[in-house]
């Protein structure tokens, strides 16, 4: 069931039905938005400024505050910065943080700042880091990355421009992971209305379910936005969507939800499509606590009745990738795992047998009502039916399953796409959703992040991420291709879609 | 009078109880807060921050308290006030709907009286055939067949969405909501056009205005003086009840046209489970709705003496002493 009231095979059939109408009722229209321009002519213009049309709209400005990703996607990097950032390549460079020393045991992390200044013209001082630091860590943040952080015990300034963190434990991620942490302004108060960042843009406006605008900040000490600023216009309906990017009132759309409407932008003077990666997995988690998916062999079986190749033609038309692992490829532990549970019905049925399941048998998978996964379900259905086991299809609300699912643990089998990086660590965690318990892999996943050098914890996480693979502790479904589409005369669109990312600084339009 | 104002006042009350009870048994804002990976304690503190981790009764009287000094709260996920957002949203859904509900009229009266005046003629059929057929369209489907011709084939005007700067630039304000207009007004005013079309027919056909006539008066003029003033009264308790579905319509249009109105703030707000959003638009409505229904029942007094001493609109034979 597409999310949308209607759906887009009825949007799409609409303009052949009425096409006589449009020729009797308005003849002499001419396409304005079509003809902008061939991609090469024009050089950019460094006053225009951008439209960007998304779904993702933030819930709350606050990242604290179930900002989530909608506001990672407009904010981080855009108006607020990190001692760190995470580029379009997964990689951490240096942004606040102009310089690092670690202690040898791996517990004092001290920081020199880079001479920088917030929006309202204070200073980024050390105290700044403090109090950013110790905000998102607090007992009333839920900030979705807390956990990871919160291996910090203490933050001390050493002077104004120098800042000392100890840790409890080493943790080889930490720079990683200050990379999604804003260094906001110590006297910038409540942030869920108004911001103090050191960023290259400002927020100018915001209304609240249309649109978030931002200007360059003429105070940056870095490089300046090649654009003359950013709009940020959301839709809640991803037709309404494209014919904003059809009739030219967005510039581009950071995300496409499904391939359908794709052929609408297939005309290259036009439109840009850009393929990227994203770290956006979707899986058929088992409660590997519950008979019979405690057992091994059968969660093997369940994964090797899936043509996953299948699946992923028919909702993703092609694009997109298959995963044997919760790891995709854009992460330094990434092993190729997708035959490790081949896709071979014969040995799912024999796998079945041995397990004491000769003749089958019958699970339910609670399936979110959101996006393609009734789709995903039915198709699964089919799939295990051929094996002789039978799917009932359950279709929960968003808020079941985190009542029921995430939190009571009270489930056969669901389906969930997971949208954050790094995030096998789930799987060291026994009391997580699913369930999977290994000692081993708990050990490797925490010797892992407190290892010595990055190839140590490459080494260790790669194992876990083997392990997991072999005992099919979830059935991997396939991992999201991240589609962005942009009219022709857009240039520097960010590629990937990595943790909702997205950098508006480079981003450039041809003059017309 | 006095009867008709304390139900007013009851069934405002009414709706407050069950607005709060059924959002509070449905959903729990807290999920609509935290991702994947959060902890009992993220929970149990998302839970605080909300108030909701207080018990019901508690959470009730404390809203209730709220109201009294006329605040709608504040959004449990943007943190802004719930009231500053409703008025910012007015600012298209009000336009959106007084301009459809206009149009809807000036669609309706003429055609529905057209349609029963030439009742026996080929055209009058039509019209009815007509108004038949787009009431029945739902009105989404005419939306995305106004926004294919004239937005994405014609060109002529936008597909959706609403200036940022408001009605800062009238004429810009005024282009984005005529596809929309259009849409509501073509589905609700076929609607309207039903009831001018049988309420003039009733009139057509009653003997004061044979008597009218029969005084010397010409058609037009015994119309104007006899047949309108009955034929409004109810004509005026459809106006008012069309003028809330027109409401209703502009609530589910701007889904459509990607307008930042009160119905897309009630979408994003049951999605999110932001009870006081929901609260905020829904209390609005049906105090507006309403309202609306008192307005008309007081005007329908005005306007026909024998509904004087009645509780509603329908009339009541006074039982003989």
């Amino acid at each position: 069931m597409p999310r949308s009231l209607f759906p887009r095979s009825l949007a799409l059939a609409v303009p052949s039905v009425i096409a006589i109408a449009a020729l009797a009722g308005c003849a002499g229209g001419s396409p304005s938005g079509a003809s902008s321009g061939s991609p090469a002519s024009g050089a950019a213009d460094p006053d225009a400024v951008i439209t960007i049309g998304s779904e993702n709209e933030p819930t709350s400005l606050d990242q604290i505050f179930g900002g989530s990703s909608g506001v990672t996607e407009a904010f981080t990097g855009n108006v607020y910065e990190g001692l760190f950032r995470i580029t379009d390549d997964a990689e951490v460079e240096p942004l606040l943080a102009a310089s690092t020393e670690v202690s040898d045991d791996g517990l004092d992390y001290t920081f020199t700042l880079q001479e920088a200044e917030f929006h309202s013209g204070d200073p980024v001082t050390a105290e700044d880091v403090k109090y950013s630091l110790d905000r998102f860590i607090s007992e009333e943040s839920i900030a979705a990355r807390k956990r990871q952080l919160s291996v910090i015990e203490s933050v001390s300034v050493v002077d104004d421009d120098t800042v000392a963190v100890h840790l409890a434990s080493p943790s080889i991620s930490f720079t990683y992971n200050l990379g999604y942490v804003w260094i906001v302004n110590d006297t910038a108060g409540d942030l869920t209305a108004a911001e103090d960042g050191s960023g290259p843009y400002t927020l100018v406006d915001y209304r609240k379910g249309d649109s978030i605008s931002l200007d360059p900040f003429d105070g940056y000490w870095g490089d300046a936005p090649a654009n003359g600023g950013v709009v940020y216009q959301y839709y809640a309906d991803p037709t309404a969507l494209d014919n904003a990017l059809l009739t030219g009132a967005v510039d581009l759309v950071t995300g496409q939800s499904t391939p359908d409407a794709l052929p609408q932008f297939s005309d290259e003077s036009s439109y840009t499509i850009i393929e990227g990666t994203s770290t956006t997995k979707n899986l058929l988690a088992f409660n590997d606590r519950v008979a019979p998916f405690d057992d091994v062999s059968v969660r093997k079986a369940i994964y090797s009745a899936i043509d996953r190749e299948k699946l992923l033609d028919s909702i993703w038309d092609g694009r997109g990738e298959l995963i044997g692992s919760m790891v995709p490829p854009s992460e330094p532990w990434y092993i190729d795992l997708v035959d490790e549970n081949p896709y071979d019905p014969a040995l799912a049925e024999s796998l079945l047998a041995d397990a004491g399941y000769a003749d089958g048998f019958s699970f339910t998978i609670d399936t979110p009502d959101s996006g393609v996964q009734s789709t995903v379900a039915e198709f699964l259905k089919s799939e295990l039916a051929k094996v002789g086991v039978t799917v009932d299809i359950r279709i929960i609300t968003d808020d079941e399953w985190y009542q029921k699912v995430y939190t009571e643990h009270d489930f056969e089998a669901t389906l969930q796409t997971h949208v954050n990086d790094r995030d096998i660590n789930f799987y060291a965690n026994p009391d997580f959703y699913w369930g999977y318990d290994d000692a081993d892999v708990q050990t490797w996943l925490a010797d892992a992040e407190s290892a010595g050098s990055a190839e140590e914890q490459t080494e260790l996480v790669k194992q876990a991420n083997r392990r997991i693979a072999e005992d099919a502790a979830s059935a991997w479904l396939y991992l999201e291709p991240q589609i962005r589409i942009s009219t022709a005369d857009v240039t520097g669109v960010p590629r990937n879609g990595l943790n909702s990312l997205f950098s508006v600084s480079g981003i450039e339009k041809a003059a017309s | 009078m006095l009867r008709r104002t304390g139900l007013l006042i009851l069934s405002l009350l009414l709706a407050i109880t069950v607005l709060f009870v059924v959002l509070r048994v449905l959903g729990n804002p807290v999920f609509a807060l935290i991702s994947v990976g959060a902890t009992e304690e993220d929970i149990a503190a998302a839970a605080a921050r909300l108030g909701v981790d207080r018990p019901l009764p508690v959470q009730f009287l404390d809203y209730v308290g709220q109201l009294l000094r006329l605040d709608l709260g504040r959004s449990f996920t943007s943190n802004l006030s719930v009231a500053d957002e409703v008025l910012r949203r007015l600012n298209v859904t009000l336009p959106l709907t007084l301009l459809s509900f206009v149009l809807s009229v000036l669609i309706a009266i003429p055609a529905g009286f057209l349609a029963a005046w030439k009742a026996r003629t080929w055209y009058g059929t039509a019209f009815s055939a007509l108004s038949q057929l787009a009431g029945a369209i739902p009105v989404f489907w005419v939306g995305i067949i106004l926004v294919t011709v004239f937005a994405l084939q014609a060109r002529i005007l936008p597909a959706g969405g609403f200036p940022r700067t408001d009605w800062a630039d009238p004429l810009l304000a005024l282009r984005s909501l005529v596809l929309p207009v259009v849409t509501i007004a073509i589905v609700s005013g076929s609607e309207l056009a039903r009831y001018v079309r049988s309420a003039s027919l009733d009139v057509l056909g009653q003997t004061y205005l044979r008597t009218a006539r029969a005084t010397g008066q010409g058609f037009g003029a015994a119309l104007l003086r006899h047949g309108l003033r009955n034929g409004i009264v109810p004509v005026i308790s459809v106006l008012a009840i069309q003028l809330s579905t027109t409401f209703v319509g502009a609530v589910i249009i701007e889904n459509v046209f990607a307008l930042p109105g009160l119905g897309d703030m009630l979408l994003v707000g049951i999605r999110e489970q932001d009870f006081p959003s929901v609260q905020g638009v829904l209390l609005f409505s049906t105090a507006l709705v309403l309202l609306l229904g008192f307005l008309a029942d007081v005007l329908q007094r005005i306007l026909d003496p024998r509904l004087r001493g009645t509780l509603s609109g329908n009339r009541r034979q006074r039982a003989p002493a």
